[in-house]
């Protein structure tokens, strides 16, 4: 189903991430997905995350789409010029997958392959502009499209913890303008900011989804606050990690404190967007207890 | 006028192993930055081999007629030699290379942009000459320069702390331009039509 | 203007000068092809922006009143107009828009920073509410970068594929960081193919031509043909595979580069350069008393100002320190024997910075070096009144001795009070040591000297200033003046032009000489380290000058060494006591390579102001015209833009010189060392000077 009929019909959208592979063999990770994934409308499938070099978004979208899931394909802007962003747009429509989320991407320097050549042909907003031509029928090169043309739910991302975050509503402005359907955040460890946030971007009429990484430890935390753009872990809340140790390290302390923000921003928002990086496997408690 | 820096001493080495070389150096901009002592150390050991039949240091040899000029009266040591070296920006190597057509000409540099360069001066600053010049909407500050993605629509979100994801002691270009624009009070340009960079704007040069 | 002429200068050394027969070099004997500059071939006009096209500058201009136009003259383009036209197209279309334009201006070299913000300042008037840049993307940036209104650009830079070198030919390079040059036989593979490729071509070449443009060549066919030219296809067959590295454009080095070039730059004071110094070949030899000459050749003008009048005839005896010219006006000086012995001419010689003949004394010497009756030590410093001092350097014949030769008596009675006397020990100019060597061996007369001229002036303190590359000198200097409450010591970071009095003033000061003034203008003294020594010799021993320091050097000398050479004798015996040259393919200069003489003949005499003899590399060079470049702007420490000056010289408009401040320059020749053309600029700046004092 498309993200945007969902709140459309006013659910409280959930979805997840995962990450493909640096090989070939899924089934694992579908299996991981069939069994903790089944409460989340969507999965987002992320594109060579961190400029890591993985299996193909495009790929395991179509893979997890078969297993009867609805994926989010993730686009980024660093590997690919407007030719193949968009061919790939319409390979996705092909196969049926309904939901695109567009994203600039991580520098090249900042992965596994930093002497790659970044791209950068489009960002996130001009590539929103372009899949909303090609659902018009025409693509960037200004050439008709043959047959019925696509049809996506567009989402972007934002960053409301940013230190710019005036910065980062206008760019989100600039993504409404270009077509974007929805939006989900980074990471939100600070409800008062994101709900701060929130009072500034509902002018545009979007449905955002808050952002949720479940904290694994105070290590964790710290790396996120020095490393991570967009993020910042309070300090009591890495008290808190640090307070039990046996709690922390079986996950339950970071499943109450996503569960408990999640249950903090959920007025203000219209969904919740899950990175779980490995721990898929909580997501079922994290819901549950943040009452979803 | 652009930035030099010697190739790694085992790269310039395989180059010269078992060869007679002739060495030229261009101090032509070296008011930007050559790097004359590194140069000067690692023609000293080649000197040392016996191999090198002669050096000049010369300047602006990417201007042809005057490295023509200058280069003829060792004409006798560049014929002696297998392998003509060169210690420049990639421009003085190619003129050097079509004008010693029948010899091998080697780089024994790397050559890195110098920002300012279009202009006459390095500037904190760069153009890079894309042909559609973005200044207008961002406050006279350059986004394809200054910041590392090149975007055209706003920031990326990857700044901490206002720093580049790619370099941490790099401004996030695009906080700056939203600062600038603010001062200026020009916020709503960021209302602009959704901005697709041309890459095909080298047709307006003939 | 000689279309081929032969340029002076070791290396890089980059000066025009027409040489005499006797330098010129063999014949050459290269007779390969010739045929490298085309006939009729092009520059290449990079000149960087073109105006918008009117639809996007009637979009630009939509809503904006009230414009104030800046636009740039371009660069890197043949000096053909002062004016370039663009600025006046947008004139008259924001005219037909029915705009206001509040005032508009042409600036040169836009993105020069430092012209720019003083341009900048006051220039937008009153009710302006926009700034309208034309100009590339550089000259925007630095105009939005200052201006405080809101700053539009009317141009787009235009898209060139990499970036060019100093001369207006089709080379470019893309600084990849990753020089491709050494397997493709120096045709470059990232500018040349359109798609960069680094392991051969793509095979969509029709008939040699890229398959993007017709019009060019497909550059691995160029590579291909140029490596087989030369039997290096199996080299090339056996190159690994080549994967590119983004990663190699290093900004932070970069800008870090930029940065610390930048500072240097503007270090102390705008422009200047920083030529090898190769002070090695002397710094480290100490003083040497040069062997005494049979002959000396003693100029009666070796002063600014007038010739002194022999008093001597031919077949009079004298003797060490006699006066043998008088001064002839109040700007002039005495002149003294060297040698004792008989004088065997008065007649004019060969003059070694003026290159003529002008009335010398020639003596031969006896040998005995017989001391002159008037040569007696003076009271003690403490006894001597400031009119005696005066008076004592003015007999002595004490000129400048950096090579300026003004007379010292002169400048110790400034017309204005004056708080600080500099010492310049700076020896800006590459090659010479022998200010250095004085500094190291005679540090208790420069004290001495120092004391005096403070004592004269009734200037509170004095500074030695002496440049970084001379830690020994500045050691031992330090030293001596720990205990002396009114003298310091100042290290200057090396730069040429430092030793020039305007730019010394500036840097140790934060004073600015105005236009056409004097450092007594801004209460300052500038003497030079062996005047100084020089002093202290007249007060202490009563020897007027009649030798001096001076280095003899440069990659064409056998010996290279510092001496203690009379004055008057011959620049032939001091080169043949050095051991000769190396090879006849020399160049000769009296001074150093900056601003020294070139020597036509080896007969002419040591003067007072002879700091050295330098024997370098000849150059041959010609002269291109005038890219804009911009670098002889960027290095003019007197912040003048020496472009002009050739341009207005070869026009004769010596009413515009004189309007762009010719008269300001000091002719440091910093310009014409970093023009990229070989233009000499200096010749136009002389003529224009020389034109302009003939106008009043």
């Amino acid at each position: 189903m498309k993200m945007k009929e969902l709140f459309d019909r006013g659910e409280f959208a959930v979805s997840a991430e995962v990450g493909p592979p640096k090989g070939i063999h899924v089934d694992e990770l579908v299996e991981e997905a069939k069994t903790y994934l089944k409460g989340v409308h969507a999965v987002n499938v992320t594109d060579n995350q961190s400029s890591v070099m993985r299996l193909g978004s495009l790929a395991m979208c179509k893979v997890l789409k078969d297993a009867g899931m609805d994926p989010i394909f993730q686009l980024a802007c660093r590997d690919r010029n407007r030719i193949a962003l968009e061919s790939d747009l319409l390979s996705a429509a092909m196969f049926g997958i309904e939901n695109i989320l567009c994203l600039t991407g991580d520098h090249t320097k900042m992965g596994d392959h930093p002497q790659a050549k970044p791209v950068f042909d489009l960002d996130s907003v001009s590539l929103l502009h372009t899949v909303k031509l090609l659902e018009s029928g025409v693509d960037l090169g200004g050439n008709p499209l043959v047959g019925e043309p696509p049809k996506f739910s567009k989402g972007a991302v934002v960053s409301p913890c940013s230190d710019s975050v005036d910065a980062q509503l206008a760019k989100m402005e600039r993504k409404v303008a270009a077509g974007a359907d929805y939006f989900q955040t980074q990471a939100v460890f600070e409800p008062e900011k994101f709900i701060k946030f929130m009072e500034k971007a509902k002018q545009f009429g979007k449905p955002v989804q808050v952002g949720i990484i479940i904290p694994k430890s105070a290590g964790m935390a710290k790396f996120m606050n020095n490393n991570v753009a967009g993020i910042h872990v309070p300090d009591e809340m890495i008290e808190e990690l640090k307070a039990d140790k046996e709690k922390t390290k079986a996950g339950i302390t970071g499943v109450e404190i996503a569960a408990r923000i999640i249950k903090e921003c959920k007025p203000y928002c219209q969904g919740v967007h899950i990175m779980a990086l490995g721990w898929e496997s909580k997501i079922p408690d994290l819901l549950k207890l943040a009452e979803i | 006028m652009l930035i030099t820096q010697l190739k790694a001493k085992e790269t310039i080495t395989s180059l010269t192993a078992g060869k007679k070389v002739f060495v030229i150096n261009c101090h032509g901009c070296k008011e930007v930055h050559f790097p004359e002592k590194e140069a000067v150390e690692l023609q000293k050991e080649l000197v040392a081999e016996g191999n090198v039949t002669g050096i000049v240091t010369t300047d602006y040899i990417c201007n042809p007629e005057n490295m023509e000029l200058r280069l003829k009266k060792h004409m006798d040591k560049i014929r002696e030699a297998d392998l003509v070296l060169v210690f420049s920006c990639g421009v003085g190597v190619q003129t050097v290379a079509e004008y010693l057509e029948d010899k091998t000409v080697c780089a024994a540099c790397d050559t890195y942009p110098v920002p300012g360069f279009q202009g006459v001066t390095p500037l904190e600053y760069k153009c890079d000459q894309c042909g559609e010049c973005y200044l207008n909407l961002t406050g006279g500050i350059c986004p394809i320069t200054a910041c590392s993605k090149s975007l055209v629509n706003g920031q990326c979100g990857g700044s901490k702390n206002g720093k580049c994801e790619v370099d941490s002691e790099m401004e996030c270009g695009w906080e700056r331009i939203y600062r600038r624009l603010e001062e200026i009070g020009r916020l709503d340009l960021l209302k602009c039509p959704t901005q697709i960079h041309n890459f095909a704007t080298d047709d307006d040069v003939k | 203007m000689e279309s081929n002429f032969r340029t002076g200068l070791s290396d890089f050394y980059c000066f025009f000068y027409c040489m005499g027969e006797k330098w010129k070099i063999k014949a050459d004997k290269y007779t390969g092809s010739n045929n490298f500059i085309k006939e009729g071939e092009q520059l290449e006009n990079y000149t960087k922006y073109q105006l918008k096209s009117n639809e996007e500058l009637s979009s630009l201009l939509e809503g904006k009143d009230n414009l104030y136009v800046i636009a740039c003259n371009k660069c890197f383009k043949e000096f053909d107009a002062i004016d370039e036209p663009d600025c006046d197209e947008f004139l008259k279309f924001a005219a037909e828009q029915g705009k206001t334009v509040t005032g508009s201006t042409k600036v040169d070299f836009l993105c020069n920073k430092m012209h720019t913000e003083r341009k900048l300042q006051d220039l937008l008037p009153e009710g302006t509410e926009n700034v309208i840049v034309i100009s590339c993307g550089l000259g925007i940036q630095t105009v939005a970068d200052l201006a405080e209104k809101p700053v539009y650009a009317a141009s787009n830079s235009l898209n060139y594929r990499g970036h060019h070198g100093m001369a207006l030919t089709k080379k470019s390079c893309d600084a990849c960081a990753q020089c491709y040059l050494n397997i493709t036989g120096g045709v470059c593979p990232i500018v040349d193919c359109s798609k960069s490729l680094v392991n051969g071509q793509c095979g969509g070449a029709k008939n040699g031509k890229c398959e993007v443009d017709p019009n060019k060549d497909c550059a691995w066919e160029k590579i291909y043909q140029r490596l087989a030219k030369q039997g290096r296809l199996e080299e090339f067959l056996n190159q690994p595979v080549q994967v590119r590295d983004f990663s190699k454009v290093n900004f932070k080095v970069i800008n870090d580069y930029v940065k610390s070039i930048r500072e240097d730059r503007l270090n102390g004071y705008y422009g200047g350069v920083h030529p090898s110094e190769r002070k090695e070949f002397s710094e480290h030899i100490a003083l040497k008393k040069f062997p005494d000459p049979k002959t000396v050749v003693i100029s009666m003008s070796q002063h600014l100002g007038a010739p002194a009048n022999p008093i001597v005839q031919v077949g009079d005896l004298v003797k060490v320190g006699q006066k043998i010219g008088e001064a002839s006006g109040f700007i002039s000086a005495p002149v003294h024997s060297s040698v004792s012995g008989t004088v065997v001419a008065v007649e004019p010689r060969m003059h070694g910075t003026s290159g003529r003949e002008v009335m010398a004394v020639v003596i031969e010497s006896d040998g005995k070096n017989t001391l002159h009756e008037s040569v007696q030590p003076h009271k003690p410093l403490e006894e001597l009144t400031p009119d005696e001092i005066i008076n004592i350097v003015k007999e002595a014949g004490i000129v400048g001795m950096g090579g300026a030769g003004f007379p010292t008596c002169v400048k110790l009675k400034p017309a204005k009070p004056v708080d600080t006397i500099l010492l310049n020990g700076c020896e800006c100019e590459p090659l010479l040591t022998a200010d250095h060597r004085v500094l190291l061996e005679y540090a208790d007369d420069i004290v001495f000297g120092l004391k005096a001229i403070l004592k004269t002036t009734g200037a509170e303190k004095g500074i030695i200033v002496i440049e970084d590359n001379k830690p020994d000198a500045i050691e031992v200097m330090q030293e001596k003046v720990s205990t002396i409450g009114n003298m310091e010591v100042f290290v200057a970071r090396t730069k040429y032009p430092q030793g020039a009095e305007k730019t010394l003033i500036k840097r140790v000061m934060g004073r600015k000489v105005p236009s056409g003034g004097l450092p007594a203008d801004v209460g300052v003294i500038v003497d030079n380290i062996s005047t100084v020594k020089a002093i202290s010799d007249a007060i202490q021993t009563g020897m007027p000058l009649v030798e001096r320091v001076a280095t003899v050097t440069g990659e064409k000398i056998k010996n290279p060494g510092n001496f203690i050479i009379k004055i008057g004798t011959s620049v032939r015996e001091l080169i043949d006591y050095c051991g000769g040259f190396t090879d006849d393919d020399v160049l000769v200069k009296m001074g150093g390579p900056m601003m020294g003489f070139p020597l036509h003949t080896l007969d002419v005499p040591m003067m007072k102001g002879s700091n050295g003899i330098i024997a370098i590399d000849t150059d041959e060079t010609k002269e291109q015209p005038c890219i804009k470049c911009g670098r002889c702007v960027d290095v003019c420490p007197m912040e003048l833009s020496p472009l002009y000056f050739v341009k207005y010289a070869k026009e004769e408009n010596w009413q515009a010189m004189k309007d762009k401040n010719v008269m300001d320059c000091v002719e440091c020749r910093c310009c014409q060392y970093i023009c990229s053309s070989k233009i000499p600029i200096i010749d136009s700046i002389k003529a224009g000077k020389n034109a302009i004092r003939g106008m009043k």
